[in-house]
């Protein structure tokens, strides 16, 4: 495809941009320049990225990408919930009222939740119209049409009644959304679910316009044309002809192959709204394919804000350098990095393995190599604290400044079935060459000789398969690939409820022959092993004694913490839920919990971070530098 | 001649076929991502991936695939003719995409060729007729350096010390002379012109002065100034004509290949064109990119070679088509 000096580092700097890393830090309200008295309004804040990555075209009904639910989120959809657009320690992972006065009136049995809009809320223009309780049914529509993708529509079908995301038209009413007028919204549940507010607060749970989004019936397509009820618009997006279907042109403001520029919407009532604060005018998010280049310019302060991820480079330049210091910026990503080992193929069918492996992985070393504290804190369990607090101190295989414990490791192999002379160190054929995937660029090459070493300490040689980060997805993804061990995998959360988290990581639903992300496949069973392949088929025989022993399930488990309601009781079942699959199934090494580090230049004045995105709450910024959209925008 | 180049240009369009079946088989025998999976989410179910599938096309046989493919170039399809399909990254038709980046790239590439043909030529012509001189060391000196710097090190440096340093340039970026005026263009296109041409103008300093020291040893060159030509006439009319054919030759074949993408200059100036858009389609696996890029890349050099082919035609006489 290309020349591949480039390709390399190209994959290196595109991966590190579309990967969210580790820390702790202090998000601020005065900005690198130490802006005192009240926050400048105005101004454009100017961000740049090697590539916009959306998943779904920025359609929101199916767009899954975290950059593109903070852009919906700050500027451009205000659903019934929303966040506060703060960090976690501030609240950001709350939700919030936005569209709806309350956080709804929920029925005694909990299958009933009705939410009541705000006046004032209007469509921007050439809608000139308000919001409606029919706009936000329109979008359960959307989500629920099967040709539309909505990429995580599993959060509300199946939930709410009548929805099974296999619907044939967007025009189709949902049996269990209920709008008697205007102003008010009802929706019935199939069971009680605790943490319905999160979903609600999903870019895709918020109001769509049917006059323009109808016109558009495959996944992707009203990407483009985008309409906003937020404090912000696309550039362009008012002129919009909307007299019919025909006459729609994409907004110009939009070119996915280069920009995004957003304008105030002049519908919008900041009286309507508590928590943006919206300080700038407008913002532009251009591509640049130079990642260095996007780094200088930050630098010369010819744009604001660098997106995504440092790279290790200049999260060094920053960190060292005391005049930088400031512009960098650490908080919590929501995110784990693991290990994952299959419980299907040998040595990792045997959970004593399994537990020597979490033992026995120095991941003190491997945060070193990931660039130290800044990048992330040691991972003991699944979940983040931000996302599952009760856990925030559990360690079940706890080391000396986490630097592993072989003789805690040994301890266990000795307890496996492939340690027949009990001495610690595996002493079965399966433990050579046992195949690992990995990704091919820092720091994921800089773990490859520590987890060999590592490993090797307990009888088990690694023979390590770096690629690049799609590649290694899709070969861990196919389940007839038999991947025994794979160090490239991470997860961030959808929203900050355990369920949104584990549920896919863990449950059957998370099994599938092509696009599996339950890697370690706890709950297969044998129907879908043998539609999986012979291969498969027969790992799965093997490692269940014919089915006698059938794979450890946690799918009622899941169920049973998903109806409890939203609070103490909800987290404690999570908790326990973890501390099973930790201790008593041990799918994972999971061994840095991420941080988002953010470069900014020093126009930037006021600055925070939106937790439920996991990036810049772009409605709290504020910048210096006086331009106007005509100034930046290249449309 | 007429049928020669009918000829000529029946074979452009089997090259043509053949190289996309080829890119077509290798996407599918060997994906570098499944592109109905990036586009199920972090969660794609099966029905989620059939969907995708369905939607992009590729729950298809192969073959019926590249057949449809091959229909829609000809006859074009619901984004016009020729019909280059849609992007899956943008569900968006890539006809102005592919446009817009191949302007790009071609401005790039004809700035650059002009470039290193007046600063690669005549340093080789000087060279040649002073061999051993201060001069001609220098000048090859200078091929050594341009040769022997890549590409990728160059353009970062250039962009640190002239528009990072020093602030004598402007940085990266295309800015086109329809919005932002020529010379807004012009100075943006000098770093980017001057990095891609520089191994270009080395290399063909090096061949011109080869090629034009042999030349300047033959019989009829020894004829001419016996004859009493002026030295001036010599060189340019009987020296220069006969050894620039094999540079008329590299001038087709590189300005061919550049105008698929000169994939490092662009990735390194954020010029958005046809080269980065390859390595961003592949990345993606955005197929009908993937293949529409590939198309003009093998078009561009397969039509180069047939051009320069005719232009040989004039340049020697010796030459003839039939």
């Amino acid at each position: 495809m290309k020349r591949y000096v480039v390709l390399v580092g190209l994959l290196a700097s595109l991966a590190l941009v579309a990967t969210a890393c580790g820390g702790g830090g202090g998000p601020t309200e005065t900005g690198p320049t130490g802006a005192t008295g009240g926050i400048p309004t105005g101004g454009i804040l100017r961000e740049e990225t090697t590539d916009f990555g959306f998943t779904n075209a920025f359609d929101p009904t199916g767009e899954y990408l975290g950059t593109a639910w903070a852009i919906y989120g700050n500027f451009l959809l205000r659903g019934l919930v929303s966040y506060p657009w703060l960090p976690g320690e501030k609240g950001g992972n709350e939700p919030v009222p936005d569209l709806a006065t309350d956080l709804g009136e929920v029925s005694a049995d909990g299958l009933t939740i009705t939410f009541t809009l705000k006046d004032g809320v209007m469509w921007q223009p050439p809608l000139n119209r308000p919001v409606t309780s029919q706009d936000v049914a329109f979008a359960f529509q959307r989500i629920n049409t099967k040709s539309l993708i909505a990429q995580y529509g599993n959060y509300y079908c199946g939930t709410i009644v009548g929805m099974d995301c296999e619907g044939k038209s967007q025009e189709d009413p949902i049996e269990g959304i209920e709008t008697p007028d205007d102003k008010t919204i009802i929706f019935h549940l199939e069971r009680p679910t605790g943490d319905f507010l999160y979903r609600l607060a999903q870019p895709a749970a918020a109001p769509i316009p049917p006059e323009v989004a109808g016109c558009f019936d495959k996944a992707g397509e009203y990407g483009r044309y985008v309409m906003s009820n937020g404090p912000y618009m696309l550039l362009g997006s008012d002129e919009l002809d909307i007299s019919s279907c025909d006459t729609l042109e994409p907004i110009k403001g939009y070119d996915p192959d280069k920009f995004m520029y957003v304008v105030r919407n002049p519908n919008y009532d900041q009286a309507t709204d508590e928590n943006r604060k919206n300080y700038i005018d407008g913002w532009s998010y251009v591509i640049n394919t130079n990642l260095d280049d996007i780094y200088n310019r930050v630098l010369n302060g010819e744009i604001d804000l660098a997106h995504g991820a440092p790279p290790a480079a200049i999260l060094q330049q920053y960190l060292t350098n005391p005049d930088l210091q400031d512009n960098l910026k650490t908080n919590s990503g929501d995110r784990t990095w693991y290990l994952t080992m299959n419980l299907i193929v040998p040595p990792f069918d045997d959970i004593h393995v399994r537990k020597a492996a979490n033992f026995v992985v120095d991941k003190a070393a491997m945060l070193q190599a990931t660039g130290g504290p800044t990048t992330g804190e040691i991972a003991t369990t699944i979940e983040p604290p931000t996302v599952l607090p009760d856990l925030a101190d559990y360690d079940p295989y706890p080391s000396p400044n986490h630097a592993g414990d072989v003789e805690a490791a040994k301890a266990e192999m000795a307890q496996s079935k492939y340690d027949k002379n009990g001495d610690g160190v595996c002493d079965d054929p399966v433990c050579d060459n046992v195949l690992m995937i990995n990704r091919n660029y820092e720091p994921w090459t800089e773990y490859t000789p520590i987890l060999t070493e590592n490993f090797k300490q307990i009888g088990i040689n690694l023979k390590v398969r770096e690629l690049d980060v799609s590649t290694a997805y899709t070969t861990i993804q196919t389940m007839s690939n038999l991947i025994p061990i794979a160090a490239n995998a991470g997860w961030g959360k959808d929203y900050a409820s355990p369920f949104g988290f584990d549920y896919f990581l863990f449950s059957t639903a998370g099994l599938s022959c092509e696009g599996a992300v339950n890697y370690s496949n706890i709950g297969l069973d044998e129907e879908l092993a043998k539609e999986c392949g012979d291969e498969v088929y027969e790992a799965w025989k093997a490692a269940t004694d014919n089915g006698r022993n059938p794979l450890p399930n946690v799918d009622a488990d899941m169920e049973a913490c998903v109806a409890k309601p939203f609070g103490p009781e909800y987290n404690a079942c999570w908790a326990d839920l973890d501390r099973k699959i930790m201790e008593e199934i041990v799918p994972w090494v999971p061994y840095r919990w991420g941080s988002q580090n953010t470069v900014l230049a020093d126009t930037v004045v006021a600055w925070e971070y939106d937790q439920s995105a996991g990036w810049t709450a772009y409605s709290r910024t504020a910048v210096n530098n006086g331009l106007t959209m005509d100034e930046v925008a290249q449309v | 001649m007429i049928r020669y180049i009918v000829r000529r240009l029946l074979w452009v369009l089997v090259t043509l076929l053949l190289i996309t079946f080829l890119t077509y088989l290798i996407f599918f025998v060997m994906p570098p991502v499944h592109p109905e999976v990036i586009f199920a989410g972090k969660q794609p179910t099966p029905e989620l991936v059939a969907e995708v599938r369905r939607q992009f096309g590729l729950d298809k046989p192969v073959v019926i695939q590249y057949a449809l493919f091959v229909k829609r170039i000809f006859l074009g399809d619901e984004y016009g003719w020729p019909g280059l399909g849609f992007s899956f990254n943008t569900r968006s038709a890539l006809k102005p995409i592919i446009y817009e980046r191949f302007l790009i790239t071609l401005q790039l590439a004809l700035g650059a060729a002009v470039l290193w043909l007046v600063v690669g030529v005549p340093i080789g012509i000087l060279s040649a007729l002073r061999p051993r001189s201060i001069l001609d060391r220098l000048a090859m000196g200078f091929a050594l350096f341009g040769v022997s710097t890549p590409v990728f090190f160059l353009g970062p440096v250039m962009l640190y010390v002239f528009w990072f340093k020093l602030g004598w340039l402007p940085g990266s970026g295309f800015y086109s002379i329809a919005k932002y005026g020529v010379g807004t263009w012009f100075v943006h296109m000098i770093m980017p012109w001057s990095v891609l041409a520089l191994a270009f103008a080395a290399f063909y300093a090096r061949m011109t002065r080869g090629n034009l020291i042999e030349v300047m040893g033959e019989d009829y060159i020894r004829t001419a100034r016996a004859k009493g030509l002026p030295e001036r006439t010599v060189v340019a009319k009987h020296g220069l004509r006969a050894s620039l054919t094999p540079v008329v030759t590299m001038l087709g074949l590189d300005l061919g290949g550049l105008l698929g993408g000169a994939l490092i200059t662009e990735t390194v100036f954020n010029l958005q064109g046809l080269g980065n858009y390859a390595v961003q389609s592949v990345f993606s696996g955005d197929l009908y990119a993937i293949l529409d890029v590939t198309i003009i890349a093998a078009f561009a050099v397969t039509l180069a070679n047939l051009i320069v082919d005719i232009v040989y035609a004039f340049l020697d006489p010796r030459v003839r088509y039939t």
